[in-house]
């Protein structure tokens, strides 16, 4: 990308984030959002003047900033993830769910949910992590069993990928009829949200989301290869059974980190880098490197539309994804060129 | 001479069914080798063990009188090219998909330098294809991805390019483009193997044909004196009369 074209997406992506910042039941101006985090800043807080309230502080850099700074997060993971698995399963409908990763997170999430933090066995702050260690159980389980002739077969991953999710999706459902309390804190969950999440979850999302970034730039090229078909693949040079349990790893941990903390956001996975597909092209480090800044910025847009457009209810930002994305992504579909896989 | 490639007692089956039965044949630099047989004979099976993409049970594949097994993926890369009967079209631009054959060439986070893309421009001139540089392979008709796909592999620059079925779905114009242009890489020193169902095309164009049955090697041999009326109806279980194509004096099959 040009230099130009870089700053032009870095000065968008702080606007949104001051904008983001400032916007919700408390309305605090731009320049006092502006002055709250520079007086955060080594070397540069002796030039503010400070006069604004503590608890605008507060709100700014406890409650605001963590969730905003986490909708980029989860956003640009969700969308890199989806890069990745519709990269190597070579399908323009694969998302970070495909193989089971929301399924298992929603049970893990639910089990905790219901069994351990009513009974105080472990803090609420525990939560991502029961969410984290069923998507990855789920994800295992779904890899083993789409392996045809000891080879991962795309088609076979896929739809043992849907009926892991259902075995594990009915449980939910069971578990939430037999035990009714904190029945809403579950069905919260599981329309996914960013509400109340602060910098514990950031910490928890971010490593995990910028090693996945990384790695996937790291795979680009090879992505690319292996879009010609496998046999294609391997004789330019690919392991392609290596690849793709690479990508398949890497995309299903970025998608767990990312689930664990938000719960389940559908669409932005599935969306993002289907809709960058068509603007900028199938090439994968192009395709890895827009999904990251648009996937964050669209999904703290709906975020902040999310909580703010009917203030002071909060709405699922699910919703708003879906509903935003969704005829954004039938425009393109119905303009039509070049379209995935034709 | 050596051989460019060598199968010793090469088997091979999926599972219990046995697909090709102890199989030796020799590929020499600078000849056009076709592969014939029904379906199912095990041709593409065979040219997937040339590439190392499926390994044998029995036998060995050398290449360079070194045995295959013995080279590295990116190695291989660099002296055999694949087009395989399937292919996948993603909206690359013809540009950026035949630059996916100089990828063995530079490093993971590397771009293709001005060599790679000068052997891209050349090899789209080659393959007619070069105004279409611009355009998004899906968008392109069959015969166009058919060259673009023959670009891509013309680009890796092997010294052997195995294709299977190449012509397939092709109109008769694009047919004997794409046999003309494999032939121009034979002069150039290039063996090339592909399986091919045209007979006649095999008898205009190929050195040597292999036939294939039921994963046996029936014979090979020059076209012209393996495509007798009794072999093929062995074969393909169809009768032909066989005539001679008044100018080249090649054998042309009618059913």
């Amino acid at each position: 990308m040009k230099l130009r074209k870089v700053s032009a997406i870095v000065i968008l992506i702080v606007a949104v984030v001051l904008v983001a910042t400032a916007v919700g039941s408390v309305h605090i101006p731009l320049m006092e959002v502006l002055g709250i985090l520079t007086s955060k800043m080594p070397g540069l807080s002796a030039f503010v003047h400070r006069d604004w309230s503590k608890a605008r502080e507060v709100i700014v850099l406890n409650v605001r900033l963590p969730r905003v700074l986490l909708a980029l997060v989860v956003g640009g993971g969700l969308s890199v993830s989806g890069v990745l698995f519709q990269g190597s399963l070579r399908n323009p409908l694969a998302d970070p769910f495909i193989i089971g990763v929301s399924a298992g997170a929603s049970l893990g999430a639910a089990t905790g949910l219901l069994f351990f933090i009513p009974q105080g066995l472990v803090g609420i702050g525990a939560l991502p992590l029961f969410a984290f260690v069923g998507a990855m159980l789920a994800t295992w389980t779904v890899s083993r069993l789409g392996k045809q002739r000891g080879r991962l077969e795309p088609t076979s991953l896929i739809l043992a990928g849907v009926a892991v999710s259902a075995v594990l999706t009915a449980i939910v459902s069971l578990l939430m009829v037999l035990r009714i309390q904190n029945l809403q804190d579950v069905y919260i969950w599981l329309m996914g949200s960013l509400s109340g999440r602060g910098w514990q979850h950031l910490a928890v999302a971010t490593p995990y989301v910028a090693i996945g970034v990384v790695l996937a730039l790291w795979l680009a090229k090879d992505l690319n290869v292996y879009l010609l078909g496998e046999e294609a693949a391997h004789s330019l040079g690919i392991d392609v059974q290596r690849l793709q349990s690479l990508v398949l790893i890497i995309g299903s941990l970025v998608a767990a980190a990312c689930v664990s903390v938000s719960g389940v956001i559908g669409f932005v996975g599935l969306m993002v880098p289907h809709a960058l597909r068509l603007i900028v092209g199938a090439e994968h480090r192009r395709l890895i490197l827009h999904s990251i800044w648009v996937g964050a910025v669209f999904l703290l847009v709906t975020d902040t539309l999310a909580r703010t457009a009917l203030s002071p209810t909060e709405l699922p930002v699910g919703i708003i994804t879906a509903c935003v994305g969704g005829p954004f992504f039938i425009f393109l579909m119905k303009r039509g060129s070049g379209y995935y896989g034709r | 001479m050596v051989d460019k490639i060598r199968l010793e007692g090469v088997s091979y089956s999926y599972e219990r069914e046995s697909v090709l039965k102890n199989i030796n044949l020799r590929l020499q630099p600078s000849r056009f080798y076709g592969i014939v047989g029904p379906n199912g004979a095990g041709k593409s099976t065979l040219l997937k063990l040339m590439d190392a993409y499926l390994k044998p049970q029995q036998g060995i594949v050398f290449l360079n009188d070194r045995s295959l097994a013995t080279y590295s993926l990116s190695d291989l890369a660099r002296e055999i090219a694949m087009v395989p009967q399937h292919s996948h079209y993603f909206p690359f631009t013809v540009e950026e998909m035949v630059l996916l054959g100089r990828t063995p060439f530079y490093t993971r986070l590397g771009k293709p330098s001005e060599a790679d893309l000068e052997i891209a421009k050349e090899v789209m001139e080659v393959t007619g294809i070069r105004h279409l540089a611009h355009r998004l392979v899906s968008d392109l008709s069959g015969g166009e991805r058919q060259r673009a796909t023959l670009a891509r592999a013309f680009a890796q620059r092997t010294g052997v390019l195995l294709l299977d079925e190449p012509t397939t779905h092709l109109d008769l114009e694009y047919q004997i483009n794409t046999c003309r242009l494999l032939k121009d890489r034979v002069e150039e020193g290039v063996t090339v193997v592909a399986v091919l169902h045209d007979l006649n095309l095999v008898a205009s164009f190929c050195d040597h044909v292999f036939v294939l049955d039921k994963g046996n090697l029936i014979t090979e041999g020059v076209p012209t004196k393996v495509f007798t009326p009794d072999l093929i109806e062995e074969v393909f279980h169809v009768s032909i009369a066989r005539l001679h194509h008044p100018v080249s004096g090649r054998p042309i099959i009618v059913p």
